[in-house]
C-alpha cells in the first residue's frame, strides 16, 4: 500500500481557483516583483533606465533622514496600536458581556457605518474640526481657552489613525470577547478571582487571538497610511508613505521610492507574521 | 445547638416573570453529602448557583456558617464548584489550573506548586501535571477539576452535574472517588444531578425538586420507600402507583382489584398508594396471600443480576416487578404469560396529594 497512484489533476478545482491566482499574480505578485527589480534601476536625466545597481539601496539606507522617518513611522504606528487597543477594550468588553443582544447588534451596525464613507472624506471632516478656527477651538474659546494647535501636529495624525482603526478594532475585539465561554469567567470568580483581575487573568488570555488580530490590523493600517500624516499631521516630520511620494516626485526617483516601499513591506510582513504566530501559539509548544 | 452549615431562609429567585425558585427553606448540615435531583428546569442548578453567588436571590437570605451571604461577592465566598462543563482554563496546564485558586489567595509559587501536585497525586493524575488540559481524557479532566476546587481546602464543595459528560463505567468509578473523598475530608458536598442512580448511590440526603419547590427531602431510602407525593413516586420510578376508593370493608377498589392496606385507609376516601417494584411477589399458582391479582407479562428488562418484569394488570395499568434473576427459576417468562402478583399490605405506602 506504500505506493500511491499519481494524483490526477482535479481540473474542476483548479478552474475555480484560477481567477484568484490570476488576479493575485497580475496585480500583486507581478507589481511587487517589478518594484523589487526597479529598486536596482538607475535614473539619468530624469529618465529611469533598467540596470542592476545597489546604489539606491546603499544611498537610502545610509541616510539619516530615512531612518528618522522609519523610526517616526514605527513609533506612530505602535502608539496608534496601543491607544486603539486600550481605548477599544472597555467598549468591546461592555458590548460582549454587559450589553443586550439587541444593543450589541445596533452597536455593530453603527460601527460599520463609518466605512460607508471614504476615509479621505472623514479626514477632511476632521480638518474642519481640528483647525485653528475649527469646531473644537471655537467651542473652547467660549471657556476662555485656546486656540490649541491641533492640526499639523502628531496629535492630529493620531486622531486620524484612531478614526481609521477604532471602529474596526472594537468590532474585532467584540467578536472575540463574545465567543468566550462565560462559564470560565464564572469559574474564575468562583475560585476567588475578583472582577477586574479576571479580565487580565482569564478574559484576555481567552480572547488573545482576536485581541492580537485587532492590534495587527491597527498596526498595518496606520503604518502604511498616507492620508492622516499628510492632511492632519502636516507631513512634518514625514512618515515613510509621505517619503515615497516626495521621493518619486522629486527628480523622478522611482527606484529610491521602491527601496522605501520594500522596507515598509518587509516590516509589515515581519510584524504580521510574528504577531499572528504569537496569537495562535498553543501553550507548551 | 449551632446553626447548620448552610441555611436557605425563604429564598425566592425570579428571572423576569419566571419564578425559578419558590420560597425555599432548607438546611445543609456540616459534613453531609446532599444531592439535589429533579427534572431539568426544576431550579436545582439555580439553587446551587445562588449558593455560589453566581445568582442573587430575589428574596430571602442564604447563610453560610451563620453569616448572611447576600452581600458577599462570589469570589469572596469560598464555595468552589465543579462544573458540568468542567470549565478548566484552556490556556493553563493541569497543575496551573489547580493552582489558580491558590494564586488568587496570594500564596507563593513553591507552596502553590506543592499543594497542587499533592492534590493531583492524591487523585491519581500526578504524572499529567504539566500536560495541556485539552490533551487529557474526560476522566482525567474531571479529576483536575476536582483538584482545582478542593486545593483551597473549602468547607463546602458544590458539584453541578459533574459526571454527566462521562462514560457509564467512568461514572461508577468517579462516584467511588467522590464518596471516598467526601468521607476522608469530612467536608460538605452539595451535588446537583438529574441522575437518580448518582444521587441515591452517593448522597446522605436527597432533595427532590419540582418546579422551583422542594418535593421531598430525606435519605434516599425514605424517598424510594415512602415518597411524599405522586410526583416523587413517579419521578423516582421503579414503583407501582394504584388509585381507588376505600370501600365499606376498608379495602381499596382499584382497576387492578380490591386491595387491603391493613387499616391504613378510612372508608369513603379516595387514595393513591405506591408499592415498590421490588416488594411484589410473583408465582405461577394463585398463592394464599393478601392482595393477589393476575397480570399478563409484557416484557422484561435484564440488567445483570436484577431483572425488571413489566406486567399489564386488569384495567390496563402497568405493574413493574423487580427481582433477582436467579429467583425466577421455574417461572415461565414468555410474553403473554399469565402470572399471579401479590404484595404485603405493610409495603403499601399511601401518597398524600
Amino acid at each position: 500500500m506504500a505506493e500511491s497512484r499519481p494524483a490526477k489533476p482535479d481540473y474542476y478545482a483548479i478552474a475555480w481557483r484560477m481567477p484568484l491566482i490570476v488576479w493575485q499574480g497580475l496585480f500583486f505578485v507581478g507589481p511587487l516583483l517589478f518594484m523589487l527589480a526597479m529598486s536596482f534601476f538607475l535614473v539619468k536625466n530624469y529618465r529611469m533606465e533598467a540596470a542592476f545597481q545597489f546604489s539606491n539601496w546603499s544611498r537610502m539606507l545610509s541616510k539619516g533622514f530615512f531612518w528618522d522617518a522609519y523610526a517616526y513611522t514605527l513609533w506612530l504606528a505602535v502608539l496608534a496600536t496601543f491607544i486603539t487597543s486600550i481605548a477599544a477594550f472597555p467598549a468591546s468588553y461592555f458590548l460582549a458581556f454587559k450589553a443586550s443582544e439587541r444593543l450589541r447588534r445596533w452597536a455593530i451596525f453603527f460601527l460599520v457605518i463609518p466605512f460607508f464613507t471614504s476615509y479621505l472624506v472623514r479626514v477632511f471632516a476632521w480638518q474642519v474640526i481640528l483647525a485653528q478656527q475649527g469646531v473644537v477651538n471655537a467651542a473652547i474659546s467660549y471657556l476662555g481657552l485656546g486656540p490649541w494647535q491641533m492640526l499639523n501636529t502628531q496629535f492630529g495624525t493620531m486622531v486620524g489613525y484612531l478614526v481609521l482603526c477604532l471602529p474596526l478594532a472594537v468590532i474585532l475585539q467584540t467578536f472575540s470577547l463574545a465567543n468566550i465561554d462565560k462559564r470560565l469567567v464564572e469559574a474564575a470568580h468562583n475560585l476567588g478571582c475578583g472582577r477586574l483581575r479576571a479580565v487580565f487573568t482569564v478574559v484576555a488570555p481567552l480572547a488573545k487571538t482576536g485581541l492580537v488580530v485587532a492590534a495587527v490590523f491597527c498596526f498595518i493600517l496606520s503604518f502604511g497610511d498616507f492620508v492622516s500624516p499628510y492632511y492632519l499631521g502636516g507631513s512634518k516630520p514625514p512618515t515613510l508613505s509621505i517619503m515615497i511620494v516626495d521621493t518619486s516626485k522629486s527628480g523622478q526617483q522611482w527606484p529610491r521610492a521602491a527601496v522605501v516601499a520594500i522596507m515598509m513591506i518587509a516590516t509589515l510582513l515581519a510584524v504580521a507574521f510574528t504577531a499572528i504566530g504569537f496569537a495562535y501559539r498553543k501553550r507548551g509548544k | 445547638m449551632a446553626e447548620p452549615l448552610v441555611v436557605f431562609d425563604n429564598v425566592v429567585k425570579r428571572f423576569g416573570a419566571f419564578e425559578a425558585v419558590k420560597r425555599m427553606n432548607f438546611e445543609i448540615r456540616e459534613g453531609e453529602f446532599l444531592a439535589f435531583m429533579g427534572p431539568s428546569g426544576c431550579g436545582k442548578t439555580t439553587t446551587l448557583r445562588m449558593l455560589a453567588g453566581l445568582e442573587q436571590p430575589t428574596e430571602g437570605d442564604i447563610r453560610l456558617a451563620g453569616k448572611s451571604l447576600v452581600n458577599v461577592k462570589p469570589h469572596e465566598r469560598g464555595t468552589p464548584m465543579v462544573w458540568q462543563s468542567l470549565a478548566l482554563f484552556p490556556f493553563l496546564n493541569a497543575r496551573e489550573n489547580v493552582e489558580f485558586g491558590l494564586k488568587m489567595r496570594g500564596l507563593d509559587k513553591p507552596t502553590r506548586a506543592r499543594k497542587a501536585l499533592d492534590w493531583l497525586e492524591r487523585l491519581g493524575i500526578g504524572e499529567f501535571a504539566e500536560r495541556d488540559v485539552n490533551s487529557l481524557s474526560g476522566g482525567q479532566r474531571q479529576r483536575v477539576a476536582l483538584a482545582r476546587a478542593l486545593v483551597t481546602e473549602p468547607k463546602i464543595l458544590l458539584l453541578d452535574e459533574p459526571l454527566s459528560a462521562l462514560d457509564a463505567h467512568l461514572v461508577i468509578r468517579m462516584q467511588g472517588v467522590l464518596t471516598k473523598l467526601q468521607r476522608e475530608l469530612g467536608i460538605t458536598f452539595v451535588y446537583v444531578t438529574h441522575s437518580q442512580s448518582e444521587a441515591f448511590a452517593m448522597a446522605d440526603r436527597v432533595v427532590i425538586m419540582s418546579r422551583g419547590e422542594i418535593a421531598q427531602i430525606g435519605p434516599a431510602r425514605d424517598i424510594y420507600r415512602t415518597p411524599a407525593s405522586r410526583f416523587v413516586a413517579e419521578f423516582v420510578g421503579r414503583n407501582n402507583i394504584f388509585a381507588g376508593t376505600v370501600n365499606a370493608a376498608g379495602n381499596v377498589d382499584t382497576a387492578a382489584g380490591a386491595f387491603t392496606l391493613g387499616g391504613k385507609a378510612k372508608p369513603g376516601e379516595n387514595v393513591s398508594f405506591v408499592v415498590a417494584a421490588d416488594v411484589v411477589s410473583i408465582s405461577t399458582a394463585k398463592p394464599a396471600a393478601q392482595n393477589v391479582f393476575a397480570a399478563q407479562l409484557i416484557s422484561e428488562e435484564f440488567v445483570g443480576s436484577m431483572v425488571t418484569l413489566f406486567f399489564e394488570a386488569p384495567g390496563g395499568a402497568e405493574v413493574k416487578v423487580q427481582v433477582q434473576e436467579r429467583l425466577l427459576e421455574g417461572i415461565p417468562r414468555e410474553p403473554g404469560q399469565q402470572l399471579f402478583l401479590s404484595f404485603d399490605p405493610s409495603h403499601a405506602h399511601i401518597l398524600k396529594g
